[in-house]
């Protein structure tokens, strides 16, 4: 008890968090009083290891992670709870959705999710002009940086290229805003190559939008996907109950002996404990909480249990197989080396089965089967790199890396993204980042951003950061001391612990009090 | 395939700042211009093997194949010192490699769904036209690669029929100005300019001429008499032709010119004013 009351004074008295903050750091305080849902002792140790990594969803779920409202359902609809008539115009929607998205519960209180904003909008267009629209969705935008302070709130736009779209790209270099985070589905059969161009010059400006390969992530889903957060794909009308990832590095430290027994042993070991995690989190939400039988959403219809999984996630493939390369003797690196990129398919072609092969409860979304997701990382991995990306500075030439990564992007249901890098003076020649983007997705490429070498915003695990915040911070100074310049990854990551800025990744704050 | 041969001095597979899109590059050995800021004069001349190169050489790298009339060159001990390329007196490389049509066309397989098209530069390409005639009839007759774009990057001192078998299989043609007095062209590259100007007014005429580039060098091209003739020249294209002003930059240039020095922004204002005045519409970089 003494303990808490410290960690609740610790938070109460801690000046760099605003108000809003602050409570959610309390309802996690509070929240870690209760008992980890059951799992082993093995399993525990693990979590505790940070071996398992929960991603600070905390002790006892009582939402879920990922929710993706059927939007569309409840403007048709309405909502009772929220006493929301179906809107009739442009205004009401917008309205609508700004009420409900305040609603929308996630691990960091901000909702992940905030639709496919422009099929959504374009019913209610009428005959509005477009400077109208303009003016419109320029404060709607301005509402969600300023309301849902989160760098994973996520929109989605596309296929159709449609005046919406192109007012949001317009709104994007305007603004400059870390949020709403943004991916553009892209079909290049649906697509026009005018909307892909004026998506390609928002990336130069702002790091956004992400492109979707729409083809191949729709074919994964029953019915409609979104992309939210740091790139998870997921059904709409339901989500993931829990993402629990696998450290590889970590657990390629504790395997002793080669390649071939860690995937026998310590990998398929360590793959059933996280989906132990999984089950026993998604049963305490279910059976325990009761979230789907009680919250607004589910009682009318905008989200269901059944259009609901769990998602498994894990990060460090490249230290895990540059490590076991060692093992054997070789100097090989995953990104440079044919060897060693083959070891990494085969690590997530045996994962992927491990996977598949486990039946889950209430992950009627997936079959019964959790999404396999190559989770782009957090803050605090600092040695690790994220999901199965090759480390920042040590990319090969941009066809070797697609020809690295394309391979594996179907096996991830759940999402995967990788992040490209480029010079400033293709800024002259935007098309020839369609030309790129056309070839990656030929190959196989499932989900992608770029990044250049001198814009203002930063893209590194999942998140934006901005190029003057990060500079700030490097001047007032960083716990890492010199390591806070060996990676952009721990850039991020320090921007992150600097609480006191606005918008943030609320997510892991919570989990240093 | 035919046996035709040509001396490539280097490809890269991803440029974004040789035409439009995504493109590959072929570098092409030997130049009929000598240009004082020349940034890769390691392309004009041809190998003799006279061995100096061999000779200075910290690492051992490189060894006369004379069988072959060749330079053998061991990738996994060169350091890229880049030694052997500054002795050399003939201003070429013991790196370049003969390749043959078929070969090129294998490089460009490898990369066909990234790229808008293919550029070929030098050295000047225009001294291989029967080996690019060759080339480009192979690109536009292969299923996979006939949708490419070809860009010949060129300094148009070349005759006139050289052009006629290319024409048809290309997209355009970037071209280089670097003065419009022959005198002072003289000076710059070590050549006269007529064949040049006929291949700027030739391409235009064809609807061939994509680029004109013009590189100012203070103390050399950047007076007022010099600036007026070549806005005229540039005037005297269609408008559709894109239309460069370049700060001649003097990173990597031979020692022997590096009393060459850069263009204030003053003059190089003073330079896109005349041709702002003249009413052309210059990108300037
Ligand atoms: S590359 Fe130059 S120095 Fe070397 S052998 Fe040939 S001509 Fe001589
Ligand atoms: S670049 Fe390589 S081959 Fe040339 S001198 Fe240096 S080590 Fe020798």
């Amino acid at each position: 008890m003494e303990e808490i009351k410290n960690r609740v004074l610790q938070v109460l008295s801690d000046g760099n968090l605003d108000y809003r903050q602050k409570k959610h750091h309390l309802a996690y305080i509070a929240e870690s009083t209760q008992d980890y849902p059951d799992i082993l002792k093995e399993a525990t140790e693990a979590l505790n290891e940070k071996i398992i990594c929960d991603l600070f969803e905390g002790n006892a779920p009582y939402r879920p992670r990922y929710v993706l409202p059927d939007y569309a359902y409840a403007l048709k609809n309405g909502v009772n709870y929220l006493e929301l008539e179906p809107p009739t115009n442009f205004d009401e929607a917008i309205n609508f959705l700004s009420i409900l998205y305040l609603q929308v519960p996630s691990i960091t209180g901000y909702s992940v999710y905030l639709g496919d904003i422009d099929t959504l909008l374009l019913d209610y267009v009428g005959d509005l002009s477009e400077d109208k629209i303009y003016k419109k969705m320029k404060l709607f935008w301005r509402f969600i940086d300023r309301t849902l302070p989160d760098a994973f709130v996520h929109i989605n736009i596309g296929p159709e290229d449609n005046v919406i779209a192109r007012v949001i790209l317009r709104i994007e270099r305007e603004l400059k805003q870390v949020v709403p985070n943004l991916t553009l589905k892209y079909d290049p059969e649906i697509t026009s190559d005018e909307l892909l161009l004026e998506a390609s010059k928002t990336v130069f400006e702002v790091a956004k939008p992400h492109i979707a390969n729409h083809k191949m992530t729709a074919a994964d889903f029953k019915g409609e996907y979104g992309v939210v957060s740091c790139y998870n794909s997921l059904p709409v009308g339901g989500g993931s109950h829990t993402l629990i990832r696998l450290n590889l590095k970590k657990i390629t430290d504790l395997h002793s002996g080669n390649a071939e027994s860690f995937i026998s042993g310590t990998l398929k070991k360590y793959c059933e404990m996280t989906l132990d995690v999984i089950e026993a989190r998604s049963k305490y939400l279910v059976e325990c909480v009761k979230y789907y039988d009680t919250d607004f959403l589910a009682k009318e219809g905008i989200i269901s249990l059944d259009n609901f999984s769990a998602m498994f996630g894990f990060y460090g493939l490249a230290e895990c197989v540059n490590q076991l390369m060692k093992r054997c003797g070789k100097e090989l690196c995953y990104g440079k080396d044919e060897e060693a990129n083959q070891l990494a398919h085969l690590i997530l072609e045996e994962m992927k089965k491990i996977v598949d092969a486990r039946e889950l409860p209430y992950c009627k979304a997936n079959n019964g089967k959790a999404f396999f997701h190559a989770q782009s990382g957090i803050d605090i991995d600092i040695e690790e790199t994220a999901g199965a990306r090759i480390p920042i500075g040590s990319e090969p030439d941009i066809y070797s890396h697609i020809n690295t990564v394309a391979p594996h992007h179907h096996l991830f249901n759940g999402g995967i993204s990788d992040i490209f890098h480029f010079d400033e003076t293709v800024k002259r020649n935007p098309a020839a980042i369609l030309d790129i983007i056309k070839g990656a997705f030929r190959k196989g490429m499932r989900m992608f951003t770029f990044n250049l070498s001198n814009g203002e915003f930063i893209r590194i695990t999942g998140y934006l950061v901005r190029r003057s915040d990060l500079k700030e911070f490097r001047e007032e100074g960083s716990r890492y001391g010199s390591a806070l310049f060996a990676a952009n990854s721990m850039d991020n990551a320090n921007v992150d612990n600097r609480v006191s800025k606005r918008v943030i990744s609320n997510e892991q704050v919570a989990g240093k009090y | 395939m035919s046996k035709l041969q040509a001396n490539i001095s280097g490809i890269i597979k991803s440029s974004v700042i040789d035409g439009p899109g995504n493109r590959m590059v072929i570098f092409f050995q030997e130049c009929n211009l000598n240009c004082m800021y020349c940034h890769n004069s390691h392309t004009i001349g041809l190998c003799n093997l006279c061995g100096t190169c061999v000779d200075t050489c910290p690492t051992n790298s490189l060894k006369i194949d004379s069988e072959n009339k060749r330079i053998i060159h061991n990738e996994n001990t060169c350091t890229r010192c880049d030694e052997c390329i500054k002795v050399c007196p003939e201003n070429s490389s013991p790196f370049y490699k003969q390749m043959s049509v078929e070969d090129v066309i294998c490089e460009i397989l490898e990369v066909k769904d990234f790229i808008s098209g293919i550029t070929v530069s030098g050295g000047e390409v225009m001294l291989h036209a029967p080996f690019l005639s060759l080339l480009f009839q192979e690109i536009k007759s292969h299923s996979d690669l006939k949708h490419l774009s070809i860009l010949i990057d060129s300094n148009g001192n070349i005759e006139q029929e050289k052009w006629n078998s290319l024409l048809p299989l290309i997209d355009g043609v970037m071209l280089d100005i670097k003065a419009y007095s022959a005198k002072t062209h003289k000076q710059i590259t070590g050549y006269s300019n007529e064949k040049i100007l006929k291949s700027i007014e030739y391409l235009n005429d064809k609807n061939k001429l994509k680029e004109l580039r013009f590189v100012l060098t203070p103390d050399y091209n950047n007076d007022e008499s010099e600036l007026r003739e070549i806005a005229k020249l540039m005037k005297s294209v269609s408008p559709n032709v894109g239309k460069t002003l370049i700060k001649m930059r003097n990173y990597g240039i031979r020692k022997e010119f590096s009393f060459l020095r850069e263009a204030s922004s003053e003059e190089m204002n003073f330079a896109k004013n005349i041709f702002v005045q003249a009413d052309i519409d210059i990108l300037v970089i």
